[in-house]
């Protein structure tokens, strides 16, 4: 089954045709509205006209998150203000956020790649779809939600946590589709077999996860402990929110939109871009958003690119399931956390620049982060109330920044290993 | 007023010894200790015969520390006479912070070491000078009994 077939099944040659006029009018639409491409552009050399073939994306400069922190917050919009009719946001790497914005077009194409999505997975205008991502400026409610919407199912906008609310609804509204981080799935799993409700008594069918790295593993638990499907989905902010692409019924690997996305993978080290195949960072430009199209996107996600045919018969390349980070970005139950924000914080209260490092465990199934601060004598106090207050106040800073709890553990100077690199910063025990 | 050593460790096997053997390998006396623990970690605290040579020593061995100004209290050594110090400042609404023992050698009465915050300090110290069986010990008076 397909939400819009010929879209998603159109003959290759004719997608490259369709992707090659939509990135030459792309290109010239930001060189003339964005001065931050413009001058991108003219300092490379770079006219919108050069682009004559899919292979001349590959002069074009690459936009990084960082891009998007120096244009805070509207700066590299195409669309002026009146034209935009929703902002959403996701965190950045120095506590000012990623900012996006949608006009009336970009939200009825995402709508429509999500209903895409979700008729992937088997879904119609029959399911009921208990949409536990979190509503707000993340994109993962409401891009759903819009998704299932257009595709004319049910939607049940719960938001996250809650897991007894959940429960009911998912019991008395006869729910069919969950949508979740993989990680609440297995914990809404475990609260169900305890509080004696059998998966198999609900009408559940199939979950959607993402939002944060999961395994093969994980899915086999998920199917097994749901009695479902478990699909894999991808999305991020900057290109749009969920959907960007999505595994069908056959997964094997998620299918990009190529209709409105061009992938490519690259070497993250020299910049140049891989045959289809080998693994290496996956890098994306938007064709057709208006809001904020963006050039050649570096998503520091790893995967490759499947070219073969796909057995459900849609002709978008597919990408592998995600394989880890160039960066030392955090996937924290959904949340984006990047060391940098901890470290402000730390600044922000020891007043000299502070040796910690995060600790990130899988306890049971739900993520837990650990922050070990290295003490200094301007912050050490005799009393041990006068350590807890300084502990509760790191961690109440750092929840207000990156949304999430953790535990602040104290430890001697010179203990932590001293970076070389910055994976030292990080410890990820979850074993993804 | 005297200066105690207070000194943080990590709560695993081993720190509490490791810094007593730096202490003990430059020759200086503990006179006193205290211990405050949590699951993660500790705050050792410490009348030093030598104050200065011991910050020194473990600031060296990046062991975080630093004085902090405490009173040390000789009263009789009977039944009642600690009370007769809390109850004497507790009048005043003067909260003692943590209190301990200091081991005199040289005399029969007892001293109690006791932390106060640092805005009444000034007020305890009047309190209990105005007192004919509490005394007060210096530096020197403390570090010979």
């Amino acid at each position: 089954m397909y939400w819009n077939k010929s879209c998603e099944t159109m003959p290759r040659e004719r997608l490259k045709e369709v992707q090659l006029e939509r990135l030459q009018v792309m290109v010239n639409r930001i060189y003339h509205e964005v001065p931050f491409y413009r001058d991108r552009f003219q300092e490379m050399g770079i006219l919108p006209t050069d682009i004559k073939s899919l292979e001349d994306l590959q002069k074009l400069p690459f936009t990084t998150k960082v891009d998007l922190r120096d244009n805070y917050p509207y700066g590299l919009f195409a669309a002026p203000l009146e034209k935009i009719v929703r902002i959403h946001a996701s965190s950045g790497t120095t506590g000012k956020p990623t900012v996006v914005g949608y006009t009336r077009k970009d939200i009825a194409n995402w709508a429509d790649m999500m209903a895409r999505c979700l008729v992937a997975t088997g879904g119609n205008e029959h399911s009921v779809i208990q949409n536990a991502y979190g509503y707000g400026l993340f994109t993962g409610g409401l891009g759903v939600h819009y998704g299932a919407e257009c595709l004319g199912a049910s939607i049940i906008p719960i938001s996250g946590g809650n897991t007894q609310k959940q429960m009911m609804l998912m019991k008395d509204f006869g729910s069919t589709i969950l949508t979740c981080t993989p990680s609440y799935a297995i914990y809404l799993a475990e609260s169900l077999k305890e509080n004696g409700i059998d998966p198999e008594s609900l009408n559940l069918q199939a979950g959607i996860f993402g939002a944060e790295p999961w395994s093969e593993n994980i899915r086999k638990e998920i199917e097994k402990k749901l009695k479902i499907k478990a699909y894999d989905i991808y999305g991020l902010s900057e290109i749009m929110g969920p959907g960007v692409a999505i595994e069908c019924e056959a997964q094997s690997g998620l299918h990009v939109w190529e209709d409105h996305f061009i992938p490519e993978i690259i070497d993250p080290n020299t910049l140049e871009v891989l045959p289809y195949g080998e693994q290496g960072e996956l890098v994306i430009t938007t064709i057709t958003k208006e809001g904020i199209p963006i050039l050649r996107y570096r998503t520091r996600d790893i995967t490759k690119i499947i070219a073969e045919p796909c057995e459900c018969g849609r002709t978008h390349l597919r990408i592998s399931r995600l394989q880890g980070r160039t960066d030392d970005m955090l996937i924290i139950r959904g949340v984006n956390v990047f060391p940098t924000q901890i470290e402000s914080v730390l600044l922000e209260i020891g007043e000299v620049e502070p040796h910690y490092q995060l600790v990130v465990r899988r306890d049971g199934s739900l993520d837990t982060l650990e922050i070990k601060v290295e003490l200094s004598e301007e912050l050490f106090s005799d009393r041990i109330s006068g350590l807890e207050e300084l502990e509760r106040r790191i961690r109440d800073r750092i929840g207000s920044i990156i949304g999430i709890s953790s535990k602040i553990t104290l430890v001697e100077p010179k203990t932590l290993p001293r970076s070389e690199g910055k994976s030292q910063r990080v410890v990820d025990l979850r074993n993804i | 007023m005297i200066r105690q050593v207070s000194i943080f460790l990590e709560n695993h096997q081993g720190r509490l010894n490791n810094m007593l053997k730096i202490l003990a390998d430059h020759q200086i006396n503990i006179r006193s200790l205290n211990i405050a623990e949590t699951m993660d970690y500790g705050v050792v605290r410490l009348i030093l015969q030598d104050t200065d040579k011991g910050i020194e020593v473990l600031k060296k061995n990046n062991i975080i520390c630093k004085t902090t100004p405490v009173l040390a209290v000789e009263v009789s050594d009977d039944p009642g006479g600690l009370s007769h110090l809390v109850d004497t400042l507790t009048k005043e609404d003067i909260n003692i912070v943590y209190a301990y023992s200091f081991l005199p050698k040289k005399t029969e009465n007892a001293i109690i070491i006791i932390r106060i915050d640092d805005e009444v300090r000034e007020k305890a110290i009047a309190v209990l000078e105005a007192v004919s069986d509490i005394h007060l010990l210096d530096r020197d008076t403390l570090l010979v009994k």
